[in-house]
């Protein structure tokens, strides 16, 4: 069943969404939410938080697919939409790379494929190999959790593999998540 | 501002549903009809529905996060994976400022030489605790503490040191300044060299015996890396003291560098080094990089001049499929040890002017259920701490040592993230009596 609600509210929460205060993880973020929003959906004309409410079933769904995890931060959503027609979904994740969060964007077409990752903030000196465009376009395409195993899909990157191996998780997470409680349902 | 927001929204929502609940009083007492009752209900029940959207929609984007069914508002800025669903965080402790964060190492050993079994130890070789504290957005301390062998005292083989401590600052996006004790970004193991990061119980003897892992200096580094995959480091530290050389002892012929390098404590620093190095993961599952460490290691001491030791090593990894695959040479130059050597003759241990080691390491990780993976692997090391002395006269210049060839095969079982049990069997091609049997378990956290 899709989660996704087109309620007739969701511009006005767009608006309080464009004038609330942006704060830390904002203001230490080099590729902003908005750029990596419209880097992954560039026909997209709107972006419109999505409220996702997962019940237990669902919850235990999403982390029998998604497999272990490393330590997450907050995860945000939002519906990529060009007028009315909804393009894919947006999430916006932070996991632990290291020692310290990294914050990274996921986009997932109406098909369910990904789209290459960005890297919004890398925080520690080591590691940060990881926003190699190189890498993050592997994910480009795929479309289900067992085309997203370490090394055998996604490489590892010798001097940054926690990272790498946070951000695959990651994405097989949000893969899940949006799995679940995103996915459009057919047209009957 | 987002509170303020916040609190007026959720005044409007009291006053709707106080509004409601008038009207669907009011529309009761004066209802006419069960028709015209459904027809209210059927109104006020949509507007039920929307006013409870607009408080779903209200309370996240306060937390401003995908919220699992029945999490609380504001959990904690991170959680483990059992509750990954139902993450959520306020935004401010993202990147965890004026946090600190802990994390760590260790290693249980047990060494059996085939031929040797009085020499046979059981040990808690690593046992090391991190912090990190991040002061802003752009500013961190990071540090580690370790304890070697479990008990550090007079009577006991146990050290304390401090394996890092630096002060982490962001310059720009992706470059870097570190100042403090921090790891010398040499080879495959120095930087990355917690038990769970390479295959067997021991670290390799090229990345111990030719390069000192765990090698740090005390000083400033500028780093930085390139969407292309580049990653340079350039810095100016602290170096070795060749003064601090025991030609009495054998330590020196066992491991050249690691006898004379000074760990910051209480640092000779009257020469400096300086190193650089370069890396590159472009391509995904490859890494090719290498690095030169250079600094005169005569520190101004009485007898010892223009000792400059030069370090430079290449090194690769390849990761094709499940296959690991690396190599690594390194080559270690001293300068000008005639003059040292001359005043030790007598003495069993000169300092050799040059050495060298370099291998080759294949593993295979076959990926079983639940993330644990099966790593057999197998490892080639040529080797030699004292390749060639400088001339000091016929009868008085020793001789080189021959080259030590090391076979190690072995398994590593990952059989939880973060936590590793190794076996391995280290055979020495020269000499058949040194070889032994080694279990090991790591963690890091």
């Amino acid at each position: 069943m899709s989660r996704f609600d087109p309620n007739p509210l969701w511009p006005a929460l767009g608006i309080v969404a464009a004038v609330a205060p942006i704060s830390v993880t904002i203001a230490a973020t080099y590729l902003t939410v908005e750029a990596a929003q419209k880097a992954l959906f560039p026909a997209a004309d709107s972006f419109v938080p999505v409220v996702i409410a997962l019940t237990d079933d669902e919850k235990r769904a999403v982390v029998d697919a998604a497999g272990p995890q490393a330590p997450h931060g907050e995860l945000r959503a939002w519906a990529a939409k060009h007028g009315d027609d909804l393009l894919g979904h947006v999430f916006v994740d932070n996991v632990i790379g290291r020692e310290d969060f990294i914050t990274y964007a996921v986009g997932i077409g109406v098909d369910g494929k990904l789209r290459p990752v960005e890297i919004l903030d890398y925080r520690e000196s080591h590691g940060g190999e990881i926003r190699n465009k190189g890498w993050l376009a592997q994910f480009a395409g795929k479309s289900e959790q067992g085309q997203l195993r370490m090394r055998a899909d996604i490489k590892n990157i010798a001097g940054a593999t926690l990272s790498s191996e946070h951000v695959t998780g990651g994405v097989r997470q949000i893969l899940a998540i949006w799995s679940v409680a995103l996915r459009p349902t057919p047209a009957n | 501002m987002a509170t303020r927001l916040s609190t007026l929204w959720k005044l409007r929502l009291v006053a709707g549903a106080a509004g409601l609940l008038a009207a669907a009083a009011s529309s009761v007492a004066s209802a006419a009809t069960q028709e015209e009752l459904e027809a209210k209900l059927n109104a006020l029940s949509t507007q039920v529905a929307e006013l409870r959207s607009e408080l779903a929609a209200l309370r996240a984007q306060g937390a401003q996060s995908v919220q699992g069914a029945g999490s609380p508002a504001a959990p904690s800025p991170v959680q483990g994976p059992a509750s990954a669903v139902s993450v959520g965080a306020a935004e401010g402790e993202v990147g965890g400022v004026g946090k600190v964060a802990w994390f760590g190492y260790g290693e249980f050993t047990y060494t059996r030489p085939e031929d040797d079994r009085p020499a046979t130890t059981a040990d808690l070789a690593r046992f090391v605790l991190g912090a990190g504290y991040r002061f802003d957005d752009k500013t961190r301390f990071v540090s580690e503490l370790e304890l070697e062998h479990a008990v550090a005292s007079a009577d006991d083989p146990g050290e304390i040191e401090v394996e890092q401590a630096y002060i982490e600052r962001r310059l720009t996006d992706r470059t870097f300044g570190n100042m403090g004790l921090f790891l010398i970004p040499v080879g495959l193991l120095n930087e990355n060299h917690e038990p769970t990061r390479y295959y067997g119980v021991f670290r390799n003897l090229v990345e111990t015996a030719i390069i000192p892992t765990t090698w740090r200096e005390g000083g400033f580094e500028l780093q930085s890396n390139t969407d292309g995959g580049l990653r340079w480091n350039v810095g100016l530290s602290t170096g070795f003291n060749l003064s601090k050389w025991d030609a009495t002892s054998s330590e020196g012929l066992e491991a050249p560098l690691a006898s004379i390098h000074q760990e910051l404590a209480l640092a000779s620093a009257g020469d400096l080094a300086v190193f650089g190095a370069v890396n590159y993961t472009g391509i995904p599952g490859l890494r090719l990089g290498g690095s030169v460490f250079t600094g005169d290691a005569a520190q101004g001491q009485p007898g010892f001049d223009d000792n400059r030791i030069t370090l430079w090593e290449g090194h690769a990894r390849w990761n094709p499929g499940n296959w690991d695959l690396s190599a690594l040479y390194s080559h270690v130059h001293v300068d000008n040890t005639a003059p040292v050597n001359t005043t030790l003759v007598g003495n069993p241990t000169l300092i050799p002017e040059a050495e060298f080691g370099w291998y080759l390491e294949g593993a295979y990780r076959l990926p079983l259920r639940n993330e644990m993976t099966l790593s057999p692997f197998a490892r080639y090391e040529r080797l030699n701490t004292a390749s060639s002395y400088a001339f000091i006269g016929a009868g008085l210049t020793p001789d080189p040592l021959d080259d030590t060839e090391v076979l190690t095969t072995g398994i590593n079982f990952d059989f939880a993230r973060g936590v590793v049990v190794k076996f391995d069997y280290l055979q020495f091609l020269h000499d058949s009596r040194s070889a032994r049997f080694d279990v090991g378990i790591g963690y890091q956290f």
